[in-house]
């Protein structure tokens, strides 16, 4: 089998140069480029156990979009996305994406791990020819460019969040569908719980530009756990296992 | 560290806020002076006792409005600024030449 190399797609992740060091190998999903494990005999096996106690996954590279403005959540009903009702909660659609409610006038859409539809590329495009018109009162946000996309998930990542971020993330108070947006590791960020089968799972989305810089943080937040990096097999293979 | 509610995001380190001035009802744009805008934009009561002031809680970018007690540092309630503002205002554009 061919290996693949980030410089042969047109989007490669922020921390391109994080998996490259770590000698990340590559796997296309769907059409985005993602690890598919770290280098080691056996590296899927291991990092499914491993993403059951505590790890990290670069999701960057997955569809992700915004939409903000009074008439947003009226479109976005149109097309069938299912909206959470309050704000700072997320909805899982009927296609495995995630529509989480920022405000009361703002939406952001998460694809599936899998990225097995085109779903939110599509939303996309249709959302640049319908609302090229400012009064139609629905703005889309480009959160594929604006913000990175990251996955801690394990039974210890609710107490390694506790050392970086104020909000309680225990499964008691902060449930499946709960949106945090807060500072993590003095980073603005939004946390959204989303579990992977069994296993706690939690999204974090936050500037691009800072991707490295949050990524370090969070691996240094992990060391005390023996947490480290994972690629995504090892989380298909959770949601795979439920 | 103090605390503050934020009406979209319940109780949050004061941290991830920041401060956004005094709240002032704005003048009517149509009646008022350059001066009544520069004392609207720029100038405050710096008052002591209870005011309402602009807050943002910046990992949302959520403008609201606080009532805090300047003396004693006492958060009174926070409310989402369409308490106040129930209606777009349209700002529009004057004569040529008249710049009152």
């Amino acid at each position: 089998m061919a290996i693949l190399e980030p410089s042969s797609v047109l989007r490669r992740s922020p921390l391109n140069r994080r998996h490259l060091q770590s000698h990340g190998l590559f796997k296309k999903v769907g059409e985005n480029l993602l690890v598919e494990h770290y280098a080691n005999e056996d590296g899927t096996f291991e990092e499914y156990k491993q993403a059951q106690v505590l790890a990290i996954c670069d999701l960057c590279t997955l569809p992700r979009i915004g939409f903000k403005g009074a008439g947003a959540l009226a479109w976005l009903k149109s097309q069938n996305i299912t909206l959470p009702e309050l704000p700072n909660t997320a909805a899982q659609q009927n296609n495995a994406g995630l529509a989480a409610k920022l405000s009361e006038q703002e939406v952001l859409i998460l694809s599936d791990v899998f990225a097995l539809n085109q779903d939110v590329n599509n939303l996309s495009t249709k959302a640049d020819i319908e609302h090229q018109d400012c009064d139609q009162k629905t703005y889309v946000l480009p959160r594929g460019d604006s913000h990175c996309w990251l996955a801690v998930t394990g039974m210890k990542a609710a107490e390694m969040f506790s050392k970086i971020c104020a909000v309680d993330l225990r499964g008691h108070k902060f449930s499946v569908g709960s949106v945090a947006q807060t500072s993590v590791a003095k980073t603005n960020a939004v946390v959204i719980r989303n579990d992977l089968g069994s296993i706690p799972c939690f999204y974090i989305l936050s500037d691009i530009s800072g991707t490295e810089f949050l990524w370090d943080c969070l691996l240094d937040a992990m060391v005390e756990y023996k947490g480290y990096p994972v690629g995504i097999n090892a989380l298909h293979r959770l949601i795979a296992e439920k | 560290m103090k605390l503050l509610p934020c009406p979209l995001n319940g109780l949050r380190n004061i941290s991830e806020f920041t401060y956004g001035g005094e709240y002032h009802p704005m003048p009517d744009h149509r009646a008022s002076s350059t001066r009544d805008w520069a004392e609207h934009v720029f100038f405050h009561d710096n008052a002591a006792g209870i005011v309402t002031e602009w807050w943002c809680h910046t990992a949302s970018s959520f403008w609201f409005l606080a009532e805090r007690n300047t003396i004693t540092d006492e958060i009174i309630r926070t409310f989402k600024a369409d308490e106040i503002y129930q209606h777009r205002v349209e700002f529009e554009a004057l004569a040529p030449g008249n710049d009152s």
